[in-house]
């Protein structure tokens, strides 16, 4: 087992005896997440249930066979990624999850030396009581990571809420660590230019 | 004297500290002459901070709990995909 990473040995272990609090745990824990990366690649958000539900399945019928040379996060979500993939072109979707050509959505903020055109408005509302007291805030985040391209998404889920490390991220999502940096930066831009609007 | 536009380019490198110590340097330099980038720099930790907070649930949780049975079930009644 990597340093750092808990030991969930003891879980996987309950898991494959069948212990329905165990599944409870886990499934509680990371079914929103799985959802939410597999709308992004499928495009669509009953196929990413389906995907997430039978992602579930596949889980509990393997995870004797879980080695632990992953996280039990990272393996599930490889899972998930494979399925969705599979179902992806199998319904005729292209669906990239690399940072292609696309920008940071900045490129119009700047004059042609480089300095802000139009610099940021200041976050007067942002205070930490509004932060940890306002669902709207939260609300307003998940919407915005909704409406993400399939990587960008992917890789803030697993980074963000998920907290896998980025070697992992890279190896579920087939990227390379550069690519990844590069949709995280995209994806949390995106993010700060949402919540701008809300500010 | 990096740009405003390298600045923000590199800012997710920054607040991640994945930024080497001379690039650091250079950028905080700019940040502490320029509003813009220093505020920029700043939303872009509040924007991570709020991206790993736990988001509002997608499912109901009595949709959840039947979700749970039902895949619970078909285990038991599909022990294996053959």
């Amino acid at each position: 087992m990597p340093e750092g990473r808990p030991d969930e040995t003891d879980l996987v272990r309950r898991l494959a005896s069948g212990e329905r609090a165990a599944f409870e745990q886990v499934y509680r824990q990371h079914n929103a997440s799985l959802i939410r990366v597999a709308a992004g690649i499928v495009g669509s958000r009953a196929v990413a249930e389906e995907m997430a539900q039978d992602t579930w399945v596949a889980v509990l019928r393997n995870i004797s066979g879980f080695e632990g040379r992953s996280s039990l996060a990272g393996w599930i979500f490889t899972i998930l990624v494979n399925r969705a993939r599979s179902r992806a072109r199998r319904d005729g979707r292209m669906v990239p999850l690399d940072a292609g050509t696309s920008d940071d959505g900045l490129s119009g903020a700047f004059d042609g030396h480089g300095h802000w055109a139009t610099p940021p408005d200041l976050w007067e509302e942002v205070t930490p009581e509004r932060i940890l007291a306002g669902r709207d805030v939260i609300s307003h985040v998940a919407a915005a990571i909704d409406g993400l391209p399939a990587g960008q998404r992917a890789v803030l889920i697993l980074r963000a809420q998920e907290g896998l490390d980025a070697a992992e991220v890279c190896a579920i999502l087939d990227l390379t660590e550069g690519n990844m940096r590069v949709l995280l930066h995209r994806a949390r831009t995106a993010v700060r230019a949402a919540l701008a609007q809300l500010m | 004297m990096m740009t405003c536009k390298e600045v923000t380019e590199r800012a997710s490198a920054l607040i991640d500290g994945e930024v080497g110590l001379w690039e650091r340097l250079q950028i905080q330099l700019h940040l502490a002459i320029c509003k813009g980038c220093a505020r920029f720099v700043s939303q872009m930790r509040v924007t991570r901070m709020l991206t790993e907070t736990a988001l509002p649930p997608l499912l109901p949780d009595s949709t959840e709990s039947a979700r749970i049975d039902a895949i619970l079930t078909e285990l038991r009644t599909r022990p294996t995909d053959g």
